[in-house]
């Protein structure tokens, strides 16, 4: 076991050690909190719509996989099917936002504030805080789209499978156990 | 058909999140660490097979292994304090 070891850029490892370190400190201090208060978090969770986190957990799974498609097209020298594989993938990136947005609309038109509840300023934060990285990783998925080299799409999808890794880690704090 | 590795893997996603679909509306600890374990094994499906870490000598436990610690210790947390 070395370092040369790791698939791609050590550098990307090092960002997904980073924001996976960031999202288990937030969900860690939002379960600490919940435990002191489960049913307040239960009730205020009860509010969400948990169906449109399985919706968006459908969707960027099936966005993963056609970046990882993309990936094993653009190292098996592929470029028009890889930018195609790419483009679905930043299509689902789209889709979760849409979804994402509707839900944030019921929410906000349910009276749900980030200031309602400590479970809702750790929600809003959370899943916030994914969305951001939801439209960096549609950027990225673009941006390495244009000339599909190997590398660099690589290096994109697995920016992309950080992005979806993080939603399946965040995911039962947020939506499922209170 | 055959479907080749990185469609079984999706396929696999898909069934866990189907399963952690089916138990949201089931209260109790057992549902909670059901829950949980579930996110863990699609945190290792995406790991080891969409991040290729499988392939990659002592790398997935190096991952998982913090990860399921984390993921057992919120379920424990749980099942201790609350209900």
């Amino acid at each position: 076991m070395t370092i040369d070891d790791l698939p791609g850029e050590l550098i990307l490892w090092v960002l997904i050690v980073s924001e996976l370190a960031v999202f288990m400190a937030g969900v860690s201090v939002m379960v600490i909190l919940g435990l002191l208060d489960p049913e307040g978090f239960a009730t205020a969770q009860s509010q969400l719509d948990g169906r449109m986190a399985a919706l968006n957990t459908v969707v960027l799974v099936t966005s993963g996989l056609f970046a990882a498609r993309a990936e094993r097209d653009a190292a098996h020298g592929r470029p028009r099917a890889a930018r195609r594989g790419l483009l679905l993938a930043a299509l689902g990136g789209v889709v979760f936002l849409i979804v994402k947005g509707v839900e944030y609309a019921h929410d906000i038109q349910a009276g749900i504030g980030i200031d309602s509840h400590p479970f809702f300023t750790f929600y809003y934060l959370l899943s916030g805080f994914h969305a951001a990285h939801v439209i960096a990783g549609i950027v990225v998925l673009l941006l390495v789209a244009y000339r599909a080299a190997s590398a660099p799409v690589q290096a994109g999808a697995m920016f992309w499978h950080m992005v979806d890794l993080i939603w399946v880690m965040i995911l039962p704090a947020v939506w499922l156990i209170w | 058909m055959i479907m080749d590795v990185l469609t079984k893997t999706w396929a696999l996603l898909i069934g866990l999140t189907a399963a952690t679909a089916a138990l949201a509306g089931v209260s109790g600890r057992l549902a909670v660490i059901l829950v949980l374990a579930l996110a863990f094994l699609k945190a290792r499906l995406i790991l080891g097979r969409f991040l290729h870490l499988g392939a990659a000598p002592g790398w997935l436990a190096a991952f998982t292994l913090p990860i399921g610690i984390w993921f057992l210790v919120t379920g424990v947390g749980y099942a201790l304090l609350v209900r």
